[in-house]
Parts: C-alpha cells; structure tokens; sequence
C-alpha cells in the first residue's frame, strides 16, 4: 500500500504525499474545509466558479484555460464537495509526469496557477469582478434547479431532504437559490478572505515525485498568511432514533417511479461499528449478489436497478429502486422483508463470504486510481482515523453474522420518498 | 504460441498479441504496481448488426427486432446452474457487461483468484443457456431499464439526435430497443444471432493488471483447449443504403427538466471507413472540435459568459466502419439562440481560418489526455478492442495525431461542418 508521509507548514496547511510510480499523473488536491449550513452553502458552492474565472496573471476564462492547455491539457478543477456535514472546498489539478514531458516543469508551472487560483483570484475594486459573480450566480441557480434532471439522483437527493429538514445533512452541497440570490461580489469576497485565513486547509500530492522536492516546491508556493490555528468545525449529528416512518411522495411527469427509502443506522465512520455497518450494506445492497438485486431485480423482476448504499460519516443509508409506479407495494414489501430477514439472522454463508471478498477487493483497488487514494484518506481526516486500507481489510476478515445481525438492529427506517407519475396505482395515499 | 510484442516508448507501454488458432485474438498489457486486474472478452455485435446473412443459413437475410443484442448480453449471465454472478462474487470479482452500436463486452475485475475469475468469463460467454421462461423473466428488468433511460434528458436529446441524422442506418436506434421490440425476442433469436456474432473467431480478450502474460496465455489456451468450434463462416452485415443527407432537421420531445436540453450532430459523408485511415478521420475531426468549440475558444467563452452554456457544454466525434458524425451540446436557457450563435461561430472561423497557435495547443492537449488517460486499466482495455474492431492500432494515435496538419484541418472545417450536413435535437421542459 502507498503510504501518507505527512508535515504540516507553518502556515498551517497539512500537506500529504503518496508517492507511487503507478501513475502516468500528479494529483495535487487542496481542500478548504467549512461546515455545511443553509445560510452558507449557496455562497461556499459559488466560490470555486468564481475562483476559476480568472487570476492576477490570467485575468479571464479563455487566459486561464489556454495556460492549462499549454502544460499539455492540465486538468485543473474546482468544485465543493458534502461529506457528512462538511461542504468542502476542493481545488485539484492533475498534470502529465514530468518524466513524459522533459523539459516542461508541468508540476511546478500547474501549481502556481492552482496557487493563484486559491490566492490570487481576478479582483477589481478590491473584490472579485462583479460580472464573474453575476454571471456565476447565474451559472450556479441552473445548477441548483438542474438536479432534477437527474432522476435517479433527484430521488436520492430529495429524499434525504425530506429525513433532515431540521439538520445541517438536509442541504443540498450547491445550496439554495433563497441564499444564494443575495450574495454579493463584496460580501462573498470578505466571506472567502475569512475562510482562507482561518479554516483547515489539507494538500494531497499523489505520483511519481520526490518527497523533499515536492514538499519544498507546495512550501514556496502556498506561503500566503494565515491564522495559526485553524478555526474548528462542529461534529456531525449521527445518533437519531425515528419515530413513525414518514411518507412523503412527489408527483411529475416521469415514465418510472423511484421508491428511495432513507434509514439512520445509527453508526458513523468514526465508530468501531463502522465496519460491521460496512458489511450490512454489502449483505442487503451493495452488490450484484446482495439481496435486493437478487431478489427485486433477480427475482421478482421489479426494476433494473435495487440497490442500497451508505452515506459513512453521517450514518445515512439510502435504499434507491426505479419500478412501475403500480408495483410500489409489492417492492416496498421485498425491500422490508430483505431488512427483516438479515435482523432474524438469514444470512447465507455464500452472502457472507462473497461480501467479505467484494469489500475486501473494493480496499485492495483503492490505491489503483489517484482520485479514490485522495478521496480514502479525505474520509481519514473527517473521520478522524489514521488507519490505512490495511486495517480495513483485517476487520473485514474477521466480520461475523452476529455483528451484522447486530447492526440490522439499530437501523431504524426513517423515511419513504416515491417519485411517482400522476397516473398508476400505487404509493401510500392512492 | 509466438507473442507478437508492440512497444511505445512514449507512453512507456507494451502489449503481447497472440493469435491463437482458432479461437479469440488475445492482448495483455502488464502494468507493474497495480493491484486490480481487469479482463474484459468482446463480440463485434452491437445494436447496429440488425440484419445479417449468416452462413449456414441458405444466404437469407435475417432482420431481428431491436435491442437483441443487449438482450443476449443480460441472458448470458444465465446458467442451468443459476447466476453466475454469484460464482464471479464467490471469487471477489464483480462481473459487468455492456453493449455498444458496434460490439458487446463482458468483464471483470478482481484482485484475488483471477485465475479463476478468468477461467469463468471465458468459459460463461461461451455457454449459452436460454429459455422462454428465463427471457420472459428478462423483459420485465429490461423494460424498467428502457423507462429509466426514457426519464433522461441527456439519453433522450442523443438518442432523437441519432433519429434526426440517419433515416435508415440502425444508429438511430435505441441500443436497449423499445419495450415493445424486446417483447418479440425468443429463445430462438437469441440462439441464432450467439451462434453467428460469437464464434470465438469474431472475439477477442484482454487482460491487464500486474499479470504475466505467459500465464495468461497458457489460462486462455487451456480453457478454449475443452472446446470445438465448427470453421468460420463470416455473417455478412447488410445496412440499408443511407443518403448523405440528414433525415430531418430538428427532433423536439418534453421532459420533466428545469431548462432545455440541447444537441446539435453533423453528418459525416463517408460510406465505409477503417484502420488507420479512420483513425485519422477520427483525430482530425476531434482536433478540428477542440479548435471550434474548445474551452480555451472564444466562441465557448463568449456563450459562456452570455449564459447560453455551461462547463459541462462539450463536442465530440463518433467514428465507426459504417457511420461518423459530430455531436455537441449541452443545457441552455435558449436553444435557438444557441443554434444560432454555433452556426454563425463556425461561419466565423470559416471565414478567418484557423489557428496555428491554437492548432498546435490542442494537439498538446490531446497528447497530454492521452497519456493521462492511461491511468486507468479499463479505459485501456476496452479502448484497446473497441479501436482493434476497427482494424485500429490504438498505440497508434499519438503517431496519427502527429501527422495531422493545418491544412487537413481547413479541409475537414470546410467538408464537415457545413449546415447542409447538420441537424439539431432538443429537450424541452413540459409547457404548462
């Protein structure tokens, strides 16, 4: 396994190396951490558009981008990112092994545009350009209103709406167009000078590069100034239980009904659980084998997609199924009865071994793609566990039917979300 | 069994080719360090080969219904036995398959028992087993698949596009077919188009991951050793003739979606293309894209900055034996604005010319997506076959790409992107 060699600058920043000849790329990944609120999230998620809009040096869109392409197509992105109840900001840029372009310093020249581009943003009158906010905002709203278009995701997205409107986790990562409309150049300039002098600041570099070259190079170029200590975020809110299931169901012109059901298992990342969690997911939805594609799908022919999947530091976990809108009740009952079934302890010794193998597979792949190593040790930081990818595999080894039975039993359904045309007979209230 | 080994020094890779007798062109490609493996076992049978004469078969010309081969692709997984899925998940594996216009790919990747894994893709592809119950039970999960793709925008603008630019060609049909086409798929159909489309001899495999290809080939060897095929007799693919022309000029439909989608596709002329020459009709055309449209352009950045699209906005081009085309688009809040302002971009740089600036940029570019591109062992893998299906060398393309001039980009400028040639498809949100 790679290994994090880790150090952290006097500026406060964490940098982390995984270095690896593995790849033909650098990824360097910079996250800005901040808490996801409903006041905050629309003027977080705006930031990073903003940002890559223009620099001191390139002061437009089409200046920055023909830079980028110059260092053969450097990939440089920004966006937020939710976990748990985080909305973070994550800037990465990936560029070409120096090795494949002798000559070109493509690390060192990419880093200086991310680096202007966190530090250095296009600004006019002391605040960013007000037509790139304007035109940003603009950009951001259709964002905002475009997740419908995505079926699948909108179920899944609405959903967990619907289970936490009183929680942080119940917002959307892009926020709202209410909080979003007020924001101006001035007011999101002060807010993002705030956030880059005091919230936790993390860099991951992973490639083929030299440890003490690469620190020196992110050293020389991150030197802008910072509070000494990072500000804290407040913990996520995990333990719920549920009182009555709620129902609640939306009408659109759709073709398929999606039945999403939302459960609070009550365990977090950060728990000792967390594995055994893991494993329950595996048992009921988290592959081919699991029982709800073996039997919604498999056998009963319901829907092409069942399936369940966790959302690890919020301890959320989201049960997605696209079927006919008339067969609601009859899925719904196969969905309950999988639930059921793993808490009486029916649990095959085939659907046991299979998900140790396929979770224990999923840990051993994580160092095969630069974006899931990050994105691996991302967990790390707001879970706040130090282990490897190694101790996950030793836990799953030794993961046995009672503590998935165990599991089965403090997770409790929360909430039914059915997306579902005007016509057809199904859903709770027709 | 002689390795036929192809190296390229500047992406630093090398891939061992065996053809073995009889059975399936075999390709490894080791990457040192890498813990997954990943195997991937293709048919060139895809949406498209929808009318055949198969040998054997007195010379008739068989028509099937639409969405037959992505309906054998789900009931291969099918044994007497049960689902082999569940032996792939005995071994850690999580099996896949996808069907394309042009091919179908079974796959898998593993970390531990690939072995195994590999005796059990090859052997499971080539046993068939369907009944009427079991393709009954299928139509079910595949409608819901069909429904599925009809709630999405973005399917639905291409798929309308493809509709729009082929009268005939099979392209402009869905990949999946339509419910009511999958309800009149048999066992039968399913049996006759297995035993034309996957005679070992229309297939190939390939392997990649931290692997040996000596064993590899002793593995493959071994497993195709217990099997008899009956010789070779290529089916002949027949398409209907397709004018130059496009079908229509613009296809609209409703959708539940928060603003308009858009797609704008040109027709390319070509009636039979391959190998390298398609390659560089390929590169050239992609080339030709990023200097229009490309992010670093003045048109993208001027619609950019006007609102009419998005990052997500992007252009590509499909080059296959029978058919190419370009395709672009994205959301907007004005197709028709858009459609103007592309049409009249295109006229612009008609007009100014191209770039060498530019021209030498993107070429950078591509070079670097390339590279980086190599990352993952299954773009690798499944790149690699869909490219040799087009009697393509895909390590190839850098060399192609070199080659391209300025003045292949002017000519292609002026034979491709000509409104003539072009149609457009839309998807609007419901009006009230």
């Amino acid at each position: 396994m790679i290994s994090l060699d880790s150090k952290t600058l006097p500026a406060n920043i964490n940098i982390h190396l995984l270095p690896t000849p593995k790849f033909k790329t650098v990824l360097v990944t910079v996250l800005l951490h901040q808490v996801l609120e409903k006041k905050l999230a629309a003027k977080t998620a705006l930031l990073p558009a903003v940002l890559e809009r223009g620099t001191g040096k390139y002061p437009s869109l089409r200046d920055l981008k023909i830079r980028l392409e110059e260092l053969y197509g450097a990939e440089l992105g920004a966006d937020v990112i939710k976990k748990g109840e985080r909305q973070i900001l994550s800037f990465s840029l990936e560029v070409v092994n120096d090795k494949f372009a002798p000559g070109e310093n493509l690390l060192r020249q990419g880093l200086l545009i991310l680096k202007d581009v966190i530090s250095d943003p296009f600004l006019e009158n002391g605040a960013f350009k007000r037509e790139y906010v304007h035109q940003e905002k603009e950009q951001l709203a259709k964002e905002i209103r475009g997740l419908i278009n995505d079926k699948v995701n909108y179920a899944l997205e609405r959903c967990v709406q619907e289970m936490c409107p009183t929680e942080r986790f119940g917002v959307y990562k892009y926020g709202s167009i209410e909080e979003l409309d007020p924001v101006s150049a001035e007011g999101l300039y002060e807010y993002y000078k705030a956030l880059l002098r005091e919230n936790p600041m993390d860099i991951f570099v992973v490639g083929e590069v030299d440890a003490e070259e690469t620190f020196d190079l992110i050293q020389e170029a991150f030197y802008f100034s910072r509070n000494g200590v990072p500000g804290e975020l407040p913990p996520v809110e995990v333990y719920n239980i549920p009182g009555e299931v709620r129902y609640r169901e939306e009408k659109l012109p759709v073709n398929q009904g999606k039945l999403t059901l939302g459960y609070r298992t009550n365990i977090s990342y950060q728990d000792e659980e967390y594995v055994d969690l893991l494993f329950y997911n595996g048992i009921l939805g988290g592959f081919p084998h699991s029982k709800l594609f073996q039997n919604v799908r498999e056998k009963a022919s319901l829907a092409y997609y069942s399936f369940s999947r966790l959302e690890k530091h919020k301890g959320i976990q989201l049960v997605g199924s696209g079927i006919e809108v008339d067969n609601y009740r009859q899925a719904l009952e196969i969905i309950l009865e999988q639930v059921e079934l793993i808490k009486k302890g029916k649990i095959s010794r085939e659907e046991m071994e299979n998900t140790r193998r396929a979770l224990i597979n999923m840990y051993k792949v994580v160092g095969d793609s630069p974006y899931n190593l990050v994105n691996f040790y991302i967990d790390g930081l707001i879970g706040e566990r130090e282990e490897g990818v190694d101790y996950f595999i030793n836990k799953i080894e030794g993961i046995k039917e009672e503590n998935v039975v165990a599991v089965a039993h403090k997770v409790y359904l929360d909430t039914i979300y059915f997306l579902r045309s005007e016509d057809g007979e199904g859903g709770e209230q027709s | 069994m002689q390795w036929q080994i192809k190296e390229n020094e500047t992406i630093a890779e090398k891939i061992y080719y065996a053809p073995l007798d009889g059975g399936p062109d075999l390709y490894v490609l080791p990457r040192k360090g890498y813990n997954k493996k990943y195997a991937i076992f293709s048919t060139r049978f895809g949406s498209v080969d929808n009318s055949f004469r198969a040998a054997g078969n007195g010379e008739e010309e068989i028509t099937l219904p639409d969405g037959v081969a992505h309906f054998l692709e789900h009931k291969l997984f099918d044994e007497k036995e049960g689902n082999v899925f569940d032996r792939f998940a005995s071994y850690g594996a999580s099996p896949n398959a996808f069907t394309s216009f042009t091919h179908t790919t079974y796959l898998f990747s593993s970390t531990d028992f690939f072995a195994e894994n590999l005796k059990l893709l090859i052997n499971f592809v080539q046993s068939p087993y369907f009944t009427e119950e079991s393709v009954a039970k299928e139509q079910g999960i595949i409608q819901q698949e069909i429904r599925m793709y009809q709630d999405n925008p973005e399917w639905r603008v291409y798929f309308n596009l493809l509709k729009a630019l082929y009268e005939h060609h099979p392209v402009r049909n869905d990949i999946a077919g339509t419910v009511e086409s999958i309800g009149m798929i048999t066992k039968d159909i399913l049996y006759k188009c297995y035993d034309t489309f996957y005679h070992p001899r229309n297939m190939a495999i390939f392997v990649t991951g931290d692997v040996s290809p000596a064993e590899i080939l002793d593995l493959v060897a071994e497993s195709l050793s217990k099997r008899t095929f009956p010789p070779f007799n290529e089916m002949r693919r027949v398409y209907p003739r397709e004018k130059a022309a496009v079908s229509e000029k613009k296809v609209t439909q409703e959708l539940a979606v928060s603003q308009p989608v858009f797609n704008m596709g040109f027709k390319d002329t070509y009636a039979y293309l391959d190998g390298r020459e398609l390659l560089s009709r390929e590169l050239a055309s992609e080339l030709l894209l990023e200097m229009v449209f490309g992010k670093s352009e003045h048109l993208f950045t001027d619609l950019y900055e006007e609102g009419l699209i998005d990052e997500h906005f992007s252009s590509g081009y499909t080059a296959e034996r029978s058919y190419g085309y370009t395709l672009l688009g994205g959301r907007t809040k004005d197709p028709e604005k858009l459609h103007e302002k592309l049409l009249e971009g295109i006229e612009k740089v008609k007009k100014e010319g191209l770039e060498r600036e530019s021209f030498a940029r993107h070429k950078r570019k591509m070079r670097g997506e390339f590279l980086r591109s190599f990352n993952s062992l299954e773009f690798i893998a499944n790149n690699y076959l869909a490219y040799r299906f087009r009697d393509i060398e895909f390590f190839d393309t850098l060399d192609v790409l070199e080659e391209i001039t300025l003045e292949d980009m002017e000519k292609r400028l002026h034979e491709h992107l000509i409104e003539e040639l072009h149609a457009v498809s839309i998807v609007y949100p419901f009006r009230p």
